[in-house]
């Protein structure tokens, strides 16, 4: 995808050479929606923030499943409003590169980035396929970003490309069981409403809108990872704390739920 | 063996899980050790092919212990794959003597122990692969067990295990098979005490995965494999582990290897 899409007219002909996954095109239909209606308006406060994960936000003072980042290459892939990629810099990073597909998400965090100073690089791509050379980065870092909406098949080898030898690829995603118990509408149950046998694409609807995530089982995840040269160091199934109200705008796991089972899972691996 | 069995200092679960394993002997796997030492590896309840699963090493002149070996069917493939000594320890006399007898007719010379595999009487740094499916993997306390296999090993050694799947658990009521909802909570799972009419009661252990994860790094692990077996298509249900209907485990993964190597080499 040329980096500068937002930018230029819509073309009339198809000019790329291959042509954007069609769950792309979708996804970035819903993020466009998301960030007029939440995250545009959340992202000042999030930036300002200390570093948390997910959505009921556990401290990484709590957590401490970051390495230390101090003079590295960051890139985050799927960015959003690219709060994570505020924070590492803050943390120390010596170059922090946000990718993500949507102009409305990279606008945000371009202002964001001008207002606090930090001088992250947002580039307009999509995680599978990033314009960047291969062994450019020492830490890829994804939080609901590449991680849920890019295909793990497309995204963990790209991740695996830009990464140097020893290198760290971290990511949040949801859990397995949450996949398990999330029927086609509504909140997280807990009945098992879909197998895990052959679990990758979900195609859900989201007020009459498409939306595509991906999510792979534990262990198809660890046989990806191996067989595209990570060690996993590092894998954490997070609850939300006891205090944990739901999330005013990511409702669809109630904070009841995930204080009993692990809504969301942290993957640490490091590239061989 | 009567002498040695009272020596044994015993956590009470063990001594009850020592009871349920004499009874299950008797019921079951006494007269199923001979056919189960003949045939060709396989992993779990569904039996999944080693062949099909590659997750063993190469064994060959390993020295290798079972924790928690029952009747040792996996001591003795371990044997016949070429490894050099081989360990068995469990904590139920009826157990090991049918493993004995097995050894006896089979010729494969396995080293039995009537230990817990919490607390094995045997030197540090010792083996090359501490290997368990159902054994210590579920009947004792990971935190117990899982240092003392580290102990065991020798660096670069490996651990090995099988277990039921964490989602197993969370769908197993207290009574009754598995099923399709969500019966306990993940926080703070650890120890399970089971009530049977048919074997009394019993203890196991169960950690998630996350926190198993963590166990291993601590005990100077890294976790270098993981898998979650699902049964095959024509897989029907076990004549005695019946727990878990074949129709649940095509669904979603009843078991999980865990195979982990032993820092510093």
């Amino acid at each position: 995808m040329p980096k500068t899409a937002a930018r230029k007219p819509p073309a009339k002909k198809p000019t790329k050479k291959t042509a954007a996954p069609d769950y792309l095109v979708h996804n970035r239909a819903a993020w466009t929606k998301s960030n007029a209606r939440y995250t545009g308006g959340s992202a000042r406060e999030s930036w300002s923030q200390e570093p948390h994960w997910g959505p009921f936000k556990v401290p990484e003072a709590d957590l401490k499943a970051l390495p230390e980042v101090l003079g590295l290459d960051v890139i985050e892939l799927g960015c959003g409003t690219a709060y994570w990629a505020a924070w590492l810099k803050k943390l120390g990073a010596h170059r922090v590169v946000g990718v993500d597909i949507t102009p409305a998400q990279l606008d945000t965090a371009r202002e964001l980035d001008r207002e606090f100073g930090l001088g992250l690089e947002l580039l307009e791509a999509n995680a599978e396929d990033v314009p960047l050379p291969d062994a450019t980065f020492d830490l890829a870092f994804s939080e609901y970003g590449a991680s849920l909406w890019c295909d793990p098949y497309r995204w963990i080898p790209e991740a695996a490309r830009l990464l140097r030898p020893g290198g760290e690829l971290l990511f949040m995603r949801n859990s397995t069981l949450q996949i398990l118990c999330s029927p086609d509408d509504g909140d997280l149950g807990e009945r098992l409403v879909r197998p895990q046998k052959g679990m990758h694409r979900f195609d859900w609807t989201d007020e009459g809108k498409p939306e595509t995530v991906f999510h792979i089982s534990g262990s198809d995840m660890f046989q990806l990872l191996l067989k595209t040269g990570f060690d996993v160091v590092d894998f954490r199934e997070i609850f939300a704390p006891d205090d944990a109200v739901n999330h005013p705008y990511y409702q669809w796991v109630p904070a009841k739920w995930a204080k009993r089972w692990p809504s969301d899972e942290i993957w640490r691996a490091r590239k061989r | 063996m009567a002498d040695a069995d009272k020596t044994l200092a015993l956590p009470e679960y063990a001594v009850r899980n020592r009871a349920v394993w004499t009874i299950s002997n008797a019921s079951y796997t006494a007269a199923d050790a001979h056919e189960s030492w003949a045939k060709d590896v396989h992993w779990g309840v569904w039996q999944v092919p080693e062949d099909e699963v590659q997750l063993l090493p190469d064994v060959r002149g390993l020295d290798v212990i079972e924790l928690g070996c029952g009747t040792a069917y996996w001591a003795a493939w371990l044997k016949k794959r070429g490894a050099r000594r081989v360990v068995g320890v469990d904590i139920t006399p009826a157990q090991l003597a049918t493993a004995r007898e097995m050894d006896a007719e089979f010729g494969l010379g396995i080293e039995f122990i009537e230990a817990n595999a919490e607390d094995v009487p045997l030197p540090d740094s010792t083996f090359d692969l501490a290997f368990s499916e159902y054994g210590a993997s579920i009947w004792c306390d990971p935190y117990r067990w899982i240092p003392e296999a580290a102990r065991l090993l020798r660096p670069g050694g490996e651990l090995i295990f099988m277990r039921n799947s964490t989602l197993q658990v969370l769908c197993s009521p207290d009574e009754g098979k598995v099923v399709e909802r969500l019966v306990r909570q993940q926080k703070g799972m650890h120890r399970f005490d089971w009530t049977d009419d048919d074997v009394g009661p019993s203890t196991d252990f169960h950690i998630s995965g996350s926190e198993l994860f963590q166990l291993l790094r601590k005990t100077d692990f890294e976790v270098v494999d993981f898998r979650e077996l699902i049964a095959p298509d024509d897989a029907v249900d076990h004549p005695y582990y019946s727990y878990v209907p074949a129709e649940w485990a095509k669904k979603w993964p009843a078991e999980e290897i865990w195979r982990a190597r032993k820092l510093g080499l």
